[in-house]
């Protein structure tokens, strides 16, 4: 099996043809094309956002199969991951309208943040994560007793959790899966605190550079605020409608104009 | 089964990468992707170094099998063999696992954006081979197996095993300490704490010019693209380690390069360089087509033309030069690139035919002073040991002078460490430097570089004052010995009066010496540090004289060793077909021969066939480039545009290796390796075989330089082994070992192998009733004829210390009666003609001339010399992995010395001597002299990924040897600040 990987030449072709798209939408075509179009709430920009909304959601299943493994090979759905979210990202951003200067458009910053990090990663951060390589080779030295004592109590009580919530596995393979999560949620709570403290002791995160180790955390962290903001959105369009519209004209399906 | 796991002992460990370049290879790894790496663990405040290889430690818990988000992970543990895995088509790339391994053994691919890593060569275990790594390690420090069989072997040798299990995720590869009771001590055993890694390793300024181009095949390729079908053993032909290797290829295509199993010495250890060649067989910087110079000399501008248009026009003006000057006016100059069968046949017979005495390599940059010194001494150039466990791997102490043996040969210095933690004996290195090869002695002395000669008359004079020498052996196998010995005491060379000028105190002198007498065993290496010196072949010659003395020549486990054993080829014209040289050669030396090229003195050199890259290595870079635009003609024959062709005239493309079929270079221990040509060279390239032939065809040469001797197994058989050395080495006999080496002298194909010449009651080769092919019979360290050539000169026979004109301290210097553009005498120690200058010792005294250098500020020792493993001259410049490893020239200093001149480690710096400047990167280690400077030979200003200036700009053509014409090129006084 081949397996699917989007290169980095694609992955800034595709980046590049978003950005001009964009520049070529508001600079050139923009100004000429209908009032509708320029409206975010007319049929035209509201039926773009709802697509755009979907595609980046499909983004958002990316991180879902993948930690279920249902839907099949998780690099595809990178793959699919990545398209739909640079798809997706000219359609909202159509969608808007160019009206920046309301709420909505902190999700653009959000939006922007994760485009600029998941390139990053892509472009330098994988050039970094392949040289972390040998790079941690205090490791290497004679190991002492107290942070072993340490450890050992941490993976204790790991153990002890885990005849909770997954009596067969083994702790020294073992990760919580989402299942975990919704049929024990409070041991699995307990049990990713404790992983999280194992962590520390190692220093996992400390162990590479600033960048690598926060690039991940702050994408997922925009991606939730992301889909947070799109649950806003759709709740305030389409029960305060009034309210979103400021006095003027509802021209967008809702049901409520509260 | 138990566990699976590697175990690395970090005494073995010679840091050379060889197994990084094995991992590579079998993975297609591309740059800045690893399975393993080998890291340098250098120290600022003691003299230390270690290596550490980093691979995956399979551990019990695996960190990065648990932070692995993916659902099924892309990451498995094999429950039976614990072998830790990626399945990369589950793999998302985001790097969790990177982080997690808290050994920093989890890989990465970033073009392919997923984890990569060690499985303990999976598709390699399945074929019942064990992984690369562990196949290729020349220090036998990587041992692939069941975990509990490597304890219980640690166990077994009393080794200690390092725990290293910080986070208790049970790591199974097992790490063995390094032995106590070297230098320094109290760190030796740990070999990481308080270490650190040169800045200039592994920079991600290097990587970038790595990264922007992908790497040639087969790297980056499917293994299905890469699996061979068919294996042909040969061998590598670019050092005098001359490993035997196998070629892998994929229908026609070279896939791969590996050791051969089968060898019975080597046993498919391999150094970096020759897996290395897969990236010289693919390279797309190859010259493939004939070049024409169409601008200025140095302007690098050229127009391809055709073999035939090339050939015509360099023979037209072959014989224009010929007819206005004379035949002795060409030079032609060869070397590591060239081959052998080029150096010592093709361009000798075109010589002798063509009629010019001016043909040298690279050997009076290398080699001749010991050269000179074992003629002298032993009557032959051949080394009398070999590499095998009951020859030299029996010996009870090595003694290495100037050899950093662990980085210019590293299988066998592999083989030998092994032998020596085997049976307990012992090391002592003597070199300026804390050299690979030092690391593992259980004493380095750090003498002043360039006064060998001192130590090694201060240690015979403590050896023979208290008759602590070998009486027997002297007495009745020694010419000449009683003589030395009442010389030495004459003058006084006692420890106490060398102890000053070598930096070492007197005590540690006695105590060497003391060493080397007693051991029932002891073998004295030199090599390049000692021969590269105004002084060389004295130094030699004295060094020898120690082994001789102690008894340590002509037995199994004892001998002098200086790198290495020319093959005694006997290619030559017939007499009759030989042109009249009517002048010597002008110098022995080709950097000899610039005053004949620029002024024409002693008389003119017009044209220069160049098959290596003087332009880079000739000593001395300023004289010697503008030596070459008074020629009327240079051709360049080369496999990649370099400094030297930007000057050239024509630039020849040429083939290498198993493109044309060659033997190994001349190897340390006698042994010929044949190598078949396998592949064709790229483009329009052709072997030097072909050139020479046919432009010998242009000059009527054809009916010696035959057509059919473009096949070299031909040329071989029928022009080569015509003597007693070589007759019984036949291509037939060389083809019937599946590992492709013969070692002579074999007078008769069933004649056996010697592996320890000149022992007692055998005669040597060719010398009937002779032990030594000396003509006495014996060792010679003094006869009257001997004295006679050497008094030719100005000199004696009995060596009388000398050094280096430019030194910290005024010591003793040589000086030339004449320059290169005098006509001198013609030598007494070549059979070809050949001038050298006269010269006179000259006392330390008010116009010493290191008195004006150091009032110039040059108030540090530079000493320059082969780089890491990887390298070897400027051809593996070109190999991108080689690029990977070492990419940038640098100068090694001491921290208190960088201290003192605001210098911090991977700083770039200026680096000037009397006689130039080039820029470097400062490497910081304790492990140098204070006053020292180390920089690296092999790099040059037009190479493609890290160019820098060639340290032959910081070199001295004038300082040589007056016995051997040997340059000086590693006692230069210099000084270095920031830029």
């Amino acid at each position: 099996m081949t397996r699917p990987d989007l290169s980095n030449r694609v992955l800034i072709a595709s980046i590049a043809a978003a950005a001009a798209i964009l520049v070529v939408y508001f600079a050139l075509a923009r100004p000429v094309l209908p009032e509708a179009w320029r409206t975010p709430g007319s049929p035209q920009l509201y039926f773009t956002g709802v697509a755009g909304a979907a595609l980046l959601l499909v983004s958002m299943v990316f991180a879902v199969v993948k930690r279920t493994g249902g839907g099949g090979a998780a690099p595809a759905w990178f793959v699919a991951h990545v398209v739909c979210a640079t798809v997706g990202l000219v359609l909202v951003v159509v969608h808007s309208g160019g009206h920046l200067r309301r709420p909505p458009a902190l999700m653009f910053l959000a939006l922007l943040g994760l485009v600029t990090l998941g390139v990053w990663a892509r472009l330098q951060g994988a050039r970094r994560m392949a040289a972390t390589f040998a790079t941690k080779q205090r490791s290497f030295q004679p190991a002492t007793g107290d942070r072993r004592q340490e450890l050992a109590g941490v993976i204790a009580k790991k153990k002890v959790l885990l005849t909770e919530i997954d009596p067969a596995a083994r702790e020294g393979t073992f990760s919580l899966t989402p299942g975990h999560w919704i049929k024990h949620p409070r041991a699995a709570l307990r049990y990713a605190k404790l992983v999280r403290e194992e962590n520390r002791l190692m220093g996992v995160r400390a162990s590479v550079g600033l960048e690598q180790a926060l690039w991940r955390p702050l994408h997922m962290a925009l991606g939730y605020l992301f889909v947070l903001g799109i649950v806003i959105h759709v709740i305030t369009v389409t029960f305060f409608a009034g309210y979103v519209a400021g006095g003027g004209p509802i021209g967008w399906w809702h049901l409520a104009a509260w | 089964m138990s566990r699976l796991s590697l175990m690395i002992d970090l005494e073995r460990c010679i840091g050379c990468k060889s197994c990084e370049v094995a991992c590579k290879q079998e993975h297609g790894l591309g740059s800045g992707e690893f399975r393993n790496k080998v890291v340098w663990l250098g120290d600022m405040t003691s003299p230390a170094l270690d290596f550490l290889t980093v691979t995956c430690q399979h551990c019990e818990r695996p960190a990065c099998l648990r932070a692995c988000p993916v659902n099924p992970k892309a990451i498995i543990k094999n429950p039976d063999t614990g072998v830790v895995s990626v399945i990369e088509d589950r793999c998302t790339g985001c790097g969790e696992c990177v982080i997690a391994c808290p050994y920093g053994a989890m890989g990465y691919d970033p073009v392919g954006h997923h984890s990569v890593k060690c499985d303990l060569c999976a598709d390699r275990r399945a074929q019942d081979k064990i992984p690369a790594c562990a196949s290729v390690c020349p220090g036998y420090a990587i041992s692939f197996g069941e975990r509990s069989d490597h304890l219980a072997r640690a166990e077994k040798e009393g080794r200690t095993r390092r725990d290293h299990d910080h986070y208790l995720m049970g790591p199974a590869t097992v790490y063995l300490d390094r032995l106590n009771g070297g230098n320094a001590k109290d760190k030796r055993s740990d070999a990481v704490e308080g270490r650190t890694r040169p800045a200039l390793m592994d920079t991600a300024r290097a990587a970038s010019a790595l990264a922007a181009e992908a790497p040639a095949y087969p790297y980056g390729s499917p293994r299905e693209e890469r699996t061979a079908d068919t294996v042909i053993p040969g061998g590598c032909n670019i050092c005098f380690n001359c490993c035997s290797t196998e070629f892998h290829f994929a229908g026609n295509k070279l896939v791969r390069i590996t050791g051969n199993d089968t060898d019975p010495i080597l046993k498919g250890k391999v150094c970096p360089k020759s897996q290395l060649t897969v990236q010289l067989y693919n390279n797309e910087r190859r010259l493939t087509q004939p070049l024409k110079r169409i601008g200025a000399r140095g302007e690098g501008r050229f127009e391809p033309i055709s073999w035939i248009q090339a050939l015509d026009e360099i023979a037209a003006k072959m014989t224009a030069v010929r007819d206005k000057w004379g035949s002795e006016t060409l030079g032609i100059f060869s070397g590591t690139r060239t081959g052998t069968l080029t150096n010592r046949g093709f361009i000798r017979i075109f010589g002798q035919m063509w009629g010019t005495p001016n043909i040298e390599s690279t050997e009076p940059f290398c080699s001749a002073g010991k050269n000179v010194a074992y003629e002298l001494t032993q009557g032959s150039v051949a080394c009398a040991n070999s590499y095998t466990p009951t020859d030299l791997g029996s010996a009870r102490l090595f003694v290495y002078f100037g050899d950093n043996q662990a980085e210019t040969r590293p299988v066998y210095f592999g083989l030998l460490n092994d032998c020596r933690i085997k049976n307990k004996a012992k090391t002592i290195v003597v070199d300026p430097r804390l050299t690979v090869t030092a690391t593992k002695a259980d004493r380095w002395l750090p003498i002043r570089t360039g006064t060998d000669l001192a130590l090694a008359l201060a240690m015979a004079h403590h050896i023979l004052a208290n008759e602590l020498h070998d009486k027997a052996f002297c007495e009745t196998w020694v010419e000449g010995w009683e003589a030395w010995r009442d010389y030495i005491v004459a003058k006084h060379y006692t420890p106490d009066w060398a102890a000053p000028i070598v930096g070492i105190p007197a005590d540690d002198i006695r105590r060497l010496a003391e060493e080397i007498a007693e051991a029932d065993g002891c073998v004295i290496f030199a090599s390049r540090g000692v021969n590269q010196h105004t002084n060389s072949a004295q130094t030699n010659r004295a060094l020898m004289f120690l082994a001789a003395i102690t008894g340590n020549w002509g037995r199994k486990g004892g001998g002098f060793f200086n790198m290495s054993s020319a093959v005694p080829i006997s290619a030559a014209a017939p007499p009759e077909r030989r042109a009249k040289i009517t002048r010597p050669m002008v110098r022995r030396s080709p950097t000899g021969w610039t005053e004949a090229m620029g002024k024409g003195k002693p008389y003119p050199m017009k044209a220069l066939i160049a098959c290596n890259n003087p332009m880079s290595n000739w000593p001395g870079q300023d004289a010697a480039r503008e030596a070459v635009k008074g020629l009327d003609l240079f051709v360049h024959i080369e496999m990649f545009e370099n400094e030297t062709s930007a000057y050239a005239d024509y630039v020849l493309p040429v083939a290498t290796g198993i493109e044309k079929g060659d033997i190994g270079r001349a190897n340390d221990d006698r042994r010929v390796v044949w190598i078949d040509k396998m592949i064709e060279p790229p483009g329009e390239a052709k072997s030097d075989d072909w050139i020479w032939i046919e432009l010998g065809k242009r000059f009527g040469f054809d009916d010696v330089l035959k057509d059919k001797y473009k096949d070299p197994a031909v040329f071989w058989d029928e022009m080569c082994i015509d003597n007693d050395h070589l007759r019984g080495i036949t291509q037939k006999r060389l083809h019937s070992v599946p590992y492709r080496w013969v070692r002579f002298p074999v007078a008769s194909e069933d004649a056996p192998e010697i592996e320890t010449l000149y022992m007692e009651g055998t005669s040597a080769v060719g010398h009937p009733g002779k032990r030594f092919p000396t003509p006495s019979g014996k060792l010679e360290f003094f006869t009257p004829a001997m004295e006679a050539k050497f008094r030719a000169l100005g000199l004696s026979a009995l060596p009388e210390f000398y050094s280096e004109r430019e030194h910290l301290i005024d010591l003793p210097y040589i000086e030339m009666d004449e320059g290169d553009d005098g006509h001198g005498i013609v030598s007494p120690f070549y059979p070809t003609p050949t001038s050298a200058s006269p010269a006179r010792i000259r006392q330390p005294g008010t116009d010493s001339p290191g008195i004006a250098l150091r009032a110039r500020g040059f108030d540090m020792e530079l000493v320059t010399g082969r780089p890491p493993a990887p390298h070897f001259h400027s051809w593996t410049h070109y190999f991108w992995q080689a690029q990977e490893m070492w990419p940038d020239l640098y100068v090694q200093l001491h921290p208190k010395r960088a201290a003192s001149l605001n210098i911090k480690d991977g700083e770039k710096v200026k680096v000037e001597t009397a006689h130039g400047a080039i820029e470097a990167i400062a490497w910081l280690t304790a492990g140098i002299r204070e006053t020292a400077a180390f920089v690296p030979i092999g790099w040059g200003e037009k190479q493609p990924f890290h160019p820098w200036r060639s340290v032959n700009f910081l070199t001295d053509k004038t300082q040589r040897d007056p016995i051997s014409d040997q340059t000086n090129l590693k006692s230069l006084l210099c000084r270095i600040s920031q830029l």
